[in-house]
Order: structure tokens, then sequence, then C-alpha cells
């Protein structure tokens, strides 16, 4: 079953599906995450500055970012056989209601280890500017045995 | 949603420890959190995954997993979950910079999670002020769920 990692080659690319971000799909995620942070849902208190930074209005959890990657790669690994073992990820620019996003991955490494073997992937979020909100380096496994 | 959750970060904004209080090594408090189904589908329709390992349990039955699980990514809502209302994670303009988590054995519907947590380092970088944290959830079972660090930029 595991045929497919022998299948992967570097430069493979992992495209994710399209996300319409708007006020309710960020309240959505103050609910199911309980992130009740201000900075998502207190148009007022974005108002202010935030030391250098100021933002305007309310901003998107950067965790939708990580969960629409991880996504992504769950919905890429589960039909391989392969696990979602790791996920480092860094944000960039702020995505506020309106923006459309999409993730996507890039195979940079295959590495077999004494028990396993590895996929290593450069990850990037772009909004429908093409601006970059988030970029990270994910790891999958694809065990011998299949899982 | 835990009845007793506050959804009102502000109302325990002076019980929290500022950047000033932090002490890196020292544990944070947590609660045990019983994660259930309804939670996770919660979680994964907000993030538009409906994927039927997380929905459809005949599905589940017939995979590896052997039934429902919870995605990877459901500490995002584990890390409310098992803190306290008081939590420094909850203060009103905490900035999160980036994370990173590894991941073991998938969280279930009925789990019973615990938390391990504490600041691990804070810093001074460019005129702002971070905290470094990290963080271990466990299952029942005592086996490891995930594990993860996450960069914040505190409120002044």
């Amino acid at each position: 079953m595991n045929d497919a990692y022998d299948a992967l080659k570097q430069d493979d690319i992992v495209n994710g599906p399209k996300f319409q971000v708007s006020r309710e799909s960020i309240r959505a995620f103050c609910e199911a995450s309980l992130d009740f942070n201000p900075l998502h849902w207190d148009d007022e208190y974005m108002k202010s500055s935030f030391g250098r930074t100021r933002f305007g209005g309310i901003i998107m959890h950067g965790m939708t970012n990580f969960g629409l990657i991880t996504r992504m790669l769950t919905d890429w690994l589960y039909p391989l056989g392969g696990v979602h073992r790791r996920l480092e990820t860094r944000w960039k620019t702020p995505v506020r209601p309106g923006d459309v996003i999409r993730p996507s991955a890039r195979i940079t490494g295959k590495k077999r280890t004494q028990r396993s073997r590895w996929v290593t992937l450069e990850i990037e979020v772009k909004n429908q500017r093409g601006e970059t909100v988030a970029v990270g380096e994910a790891m999958a496994e694809f065990p011998p045995q299949g899982r | 949603m835990p009845e007793s959750f506050e959804t009102d970060f502000w109302k325990d904004a002076e019980r929290r420890k500022v950047w000033d209080d932090i002490v890196p090594g020292e544990p944070r408090k947590t609660i045990p959190y019983t994660l259930t189904l309804e939670a996770i589908q919660k979680y994964c329709r907000a993030v538009g995954d409906l994927h039927p390992l997380y929905f459809d349990e005949a599905y589940a039955k017939a995979t590896p997993w052997g039934g429902l699980i919870a995605p990877p990514s459901i500490h995002i809502l584990l890390m409310f979950s098992c803190t306290p209302a008081d939590d420094w994670m909850r203060s009103p303009g905490t900035i999160n910079a980036g994370q990173s988590w590894s991941y073991n054995i998938p969280a279930r519907p009925g789990d019973t999670i615990t938390l391990a947590a504490r600041a691990l380092d804070k810093f001074i970088k460019k005129d702002r002020l971070f905290v470094i944290h990290d963080n271990v959830f466990f299952n029942q079972n005592a086996q490891v769920i995930c594990s993860g660090r996450g960069w914040t930029i505190r409120p002044i």
C-alpha cells in the first residue's frame, strides 16, 4: 500500500481548497476553538495600536491557517497511507474578512530512517492578491507496514 | 462549549500574568477536559474539514484508525479547553507569531485530555515582548497525543 511513497518526488505540489474568510467564519472559529481574543471580534478594540502594529479592524485567527494547512495535508495523506507528523508555521500577513486564502505544499525531501520513511514539505498560504500570509514546514511519515 | 467557559476575555484580565510575571520553566495551571464528538465536529466545520474520519462512524471503523478520531489540529481547541480563565494565553491582545506541533496518536471522542504546559523562554526582540510556551497533551492512558511550542507577542 505504501508504493505511494516511492512515487512521491521532490517538488511535487499539494494544493488545498480555497477558503473564504468572513466575519461569520471568524466568529465560527471563535466558537469552535474557544479563542475569543478581541483581536477576532471587537472592532472598537482593533482601532487601537499594538506597539508598532495597527490592524485597523478584526483579523482572522492565525490558527485558522494552521487548521487549513492540516486539512490539506491529511486529505492528501490519508488515501496514501501516510501520517501527518509535524507542522511548523509563521504568520506573515494578517488575514481579514473578505480575503480568500489557499494553502499549498511542496515536497522538499524524502528520508529513510532506521524504522520508517519520511517526507518533508514547505508550506505556504496565499491570499487572493498573491500575498503570502503564512509559511511553514511539515513532515509526514509513511510507515513501511502501512498504518 | 463547556458551560463554565468565559468568552469575555476582559473579565479576568487583572488576574492574569503579564510578561514581567511569567517565569520560564514554571508550570501553567491546567484542567482536564473531556473531548466530545460535538466539539470535534464543530471545530472541523469551522475549517471546512468534513472528512468522514471525523463524521462517519461506519467509515472510520473500517479504516486502520478503527473509529472516529479528531483531526491533528484539534490542539487549537484543547489549548483553551485545558486552561483556566486566568491563563495568560487569554490576555486580550496576545498575538500568535507562530507554532510548531508534533503528532503522535490522534485524540478521540470521549478522551479525557490533560495538558502539561509552561512558558519555556521570554525575550525582547524588535521592541516586542515575546514568550515561548511549550505544551504536551495526553489522553486518559497517559499516551502523548501531541506536543508543541508557540511564540506569542505579549500585550503591553
